[in-house]
């Protein structure tokens, strides 16, 4: 008993003791995962080629530069020509119209898709990736290919037919307010695979025990999803709704492809504009206002729904 | 706790390579092609005998400016022409970029006017263009120079001549009973579209979504109606004298537009319609002709192996004004101000027109060369409108002499708005004026 004891002790005694240095030796066994210096040719280059570049970009927006030859300073004229503009104005309607359309439209339908492919279908697994597959398509190639849906003479108008509603055939895209509302569906149609991955994300860490105690307590499948399910799944909500603003404020593959801001500039968006600005009418000055002026308001409206939607715990 | 000396060693290096770095980057981003502009170490009296030619190709069948270079380089032994292709679609930008950065071709294609980027009135503003000589040019009639020249000093040279009219199949519609010629008016064209609407065809195919075609359609029609009235309307207009929405030739064109639409002249869907709606109606046979620049014409006829049999007629008049043939020069070559080679470059455009070379190009494109033309020299679809063409009797395509794109874009998207009812004659014609400035 006593050797025992004293055996206990002193392996006691060891553990209390710090390690004893070996000489001759390095004697550090952090790791380290490199240094800050390492990144420095990579943030110098992202510096040049984006920070530099939308700087030069924001100070053209202040000149008259056709992107050839000289130019002069112009101050806030390019400003005002947008403000002054019912062409401009009517694009940043059309482009706030698309956004938030976009933002609520493929955040309800991807949420429904979410929690439907959430638990319980067998088939799950091949649904969601079905609904997803769109969105790996390049979006200037979904939209050629809803261009030819869209058609006069393509499968929509042709389908009308063949189910003896000729009487609903239409122009789709060479009408104003259709070309819009077309324009919307194709970005809703693609991008409904992307919020639902963000909400089946947040749907997994929804506790099952909750909902079930929920489930118990008398609370049917609204009741559950509005007090146990929302509140769980606010981060993907954040960043979903984030997104699908971002994406829907800047929106211009699908524009250009589907009308090319037509019908005679009814669906002209600010994106488009500053393509059209810029590169065909060879206003870099005016188009490099109108790309400065959607950066900032892509920002105000991003940094606002941050704040609505921020988790307040 | 201290660093050990080959730490601090390889700190060191890292941070001065990471300047390095950047700055051989941005080195190799501005150095300068080889035998093109920008200051170069070659002696004034001794011209590099290597000249670059970027030049547009629409399709892969259009081997003409290819042609030209190697006859060039066979003409000149010692001499190489390096040439680059590029998409027409990416001409406003890859040119003038590369002119600005100051590693533009030596010679490249070029618009007259002022209508788009890559135009003799854009780059000579900004000085980005190389003056010729009169020898370059001499000889080529006045009326297929118009817009070459900028402030007195001629920039560039065409490279053919082009019929704005359309391009149509006459057996087809003959077959029908539809009559079109040289001389028919909106009219005459009106009174029988109804026959080919009965068959489920159209007479014309409009690709009503794009500026361009509705522009060439509405251009052509004006050179009749107000360029065949008053020939200097662009410089009127330029002087303030006249406005597009006082002009009656202006009202009378776009008027006949909407009469055209109206009779079901255009296609079903041609305001929602691209330019893949007029190549697959003509293929299956459901439009009859279209409006487009004549060489058009050959590229069909190829395209069907002989089958397809096309003519070229001009754009008919409004009724109660004179017909008249539009033709164009509005695309050929230009020098880059900046290079090494100027006497090489320009040694090249003459060639260029020089009339074995320019009978090869037009021959090749479906054109007419330019000089002096003869009913001989023209391909046989141009059968129809010989008579104008060689004896002179042609208006220059109005458009070349407007000051800015966004003119042209106003009267194509406003003619869109026209099919569509969202705009009105004057509303058109006002966007214009606006965008004239």
């Amino acid at each position: 008993m006593s050797v025992v004891t004293t055996q206990t002790t002193a392996a006691a005694a060891q553990l209390d003791r710090p390690p004893r240095r070996r000489r001759g030796k390095a004697t550090s066994y952090r790791l380290s995962f490199g240094h800050w210096w390492w990144a420095l040719p990579a943030v110098v280059l992202v510096i040049v080629t984006i920070y530099v570049t939308t700087a030069f970009g924001a100070f053209y927006a202040f000149t008259d530069w056709s992107g050839i030859g000289k130019w002069n300073w112009v101050g806030l004229e390019n400003f005002q020509k947008i403000f002054k503009n019912p062409e401009m104005l009517g694009s940043l309607k059309n482009t706030l119209i698309l956004a938030f359309g976009f933002l609520v439209l493929s955040n309800v339908i991807g949420l429904g898709f979410a929690l439907a492919l959430n638990r319980g279908l067998k088939s799950r697994y091949v649904l969601r990736t079905l609904v997803f597959m769109p969105v790996v398509i390049a979006p200037i190639a979904v939209s050629y290919i809803w261009k030819f849906v869209f058609a006069y003479d393509g499968p929509l108008n042709q389908t009308l037919a063949l189910l003896g509603l000729e009487q609903y055939q239409q122009d789709w895209l060479a009408d104003p307010t259709l070309a819009l509302a077309a324009i919307l569906i194709v970005m809703v149609w693609q991008s409904i695979g992307f919020a639902m991955v963000i909400y089946l994300a947040g749907l997994a860490t929804v506790p099952q025990e909750i909902e079930e105690a929920a489930a118990l307590d008398g609370a049917g499948p609204i009741r559950r999803f509005f007090s146990v399910v929302w509140y769980q799944i606010q981060p993907s909500i954040a960043i979903a709704t984030t997104l699908s603003l971002i994406q829907g404020l800047r929106v211009f593959d699908q524009v250009m492809a589907l009308t090319a801001g037509g019908p005679a500039g009814a669906t002209q968006t600010l994106a488009t504009q500053v393509y059209q600005q810029t590169f065909q009418f060879g206003n870099f000055g005016f188009g490099a206002a109108l790309a400065l002026m959607l950066s900032l308001l892509i920002l105000v409206f991003t940094v606002a729904q941050q704040r609505l939607t921020r988790d307040r715990d | 706790m201290t660093r050990s000396n080959s730490q601090a060693r390889r700190s060191r290096w890292l941070l001065a390579a990471a300047p390095l770095a950047l700055a051989m980057t941005l080195a190799a981003c501005s150095e300068d092609a080889p035998g093109t502009g920008g200051s170069g170490s070659a002696a004034a009296s001794e011209e590099p005998q290597t000249i670059t030619f970027t030049y547009v190709q629409a399709n892969p069948d259009e081997t003409y400016y290819d042609t030209l270079a190697k006859d060039f380089e066979a003409a000149n032994p010692g001499v190489t022409v390096k040439q680059n292709k590029i998409a027409l679609t990416a001409a406003d930008q890859t040119i003038p970029t590369q002119l600005q950065a100051g590693n533009g071709p030596d010679v490249f294609w070029i618009n007259a006017g002022s209508g788009i980027q890559t135009s003799v009135g854009q780059l000579g503003k900004a000085g980005l263009l190389l003056p010729l000589d009169s020898s370059v040019y001499a000889g080529i009639p006045e009326s297929q120079m118009a817009g070459y020249d900028l402030d007195g000093k001629t920039y560039g040279v065409p490279s053919s001549s082009q019929v704005n009219g359309s391009v149509f199949n006459d057996e087809l519609a003959q077959s029908v009973g539809v009559n079109v010629t040289a001389t028919s008016n909106i009219s005459d064209i009106t009174a029988q579209c109804p026959k080919a609407v009965a068959k489920g065809q159209s007479v014309y195919g409009l690709a009503g979504s794009t500026p361009q075609n509705n522009g060439i359609l509405a251009v052509s029609i004006a050179g009749s109606a107000v360029y065949g009235v008053n020939p200097n309307w662009n410089q009127d207009r330029t002087d303030g004298k006249t406005t597009f929405a006082s002009t009656e030739g202006w009202k009378q064109t776009l008027q006949a537009i909407v009469d055209l639409n109206g009779a079901g002249c255009f296609q079903k869907g041609a305001a929602g319609a691209g330019f893949d709606a007029l190549t697959n109606g003509a293929a299956s046979g459901k439009l009859y002709g279209f409006f487009a620049p004549s060489g058009a014409a050959k590229s069909i006829m190829d395209g069907s192996g002989g089958r397809a049999k096309l003519i070229v007629l001009p754009a008919p008049a409004p009724a109660g004004v004179a017909q008249k043939l539009t033709l164009s020069s509005n695309t050929g070559l230009a020098g880059n101000a900046a290079t090494k080679s100027p006497q090489l470059v320009q040694k090249f455009l003459a060639f260029s027109v020089s009339a074995a070379e320019s009978k090869k190009i037009a021959d090749a494109q479906g054109s007419i060369p330019i000089g002096e033309v003869t009913a001989a020299s023209l391909l046989p679809q141009y059968a129809p409108v010989a008579d104008l063409v060689t004896s002179g009797n042609t208006i220059a395509y109005g458009a070349d002499g407007w000051p800015n794109p966004e003119v042209y874009n106003a009267l194509g998207t406003g003619i869109t708005g026209l099919l569509t009812g969202q705009k009105t004659v004057d509303d058109v014609l006002n966007a214009m004026d606006a965008a004239w400035g």
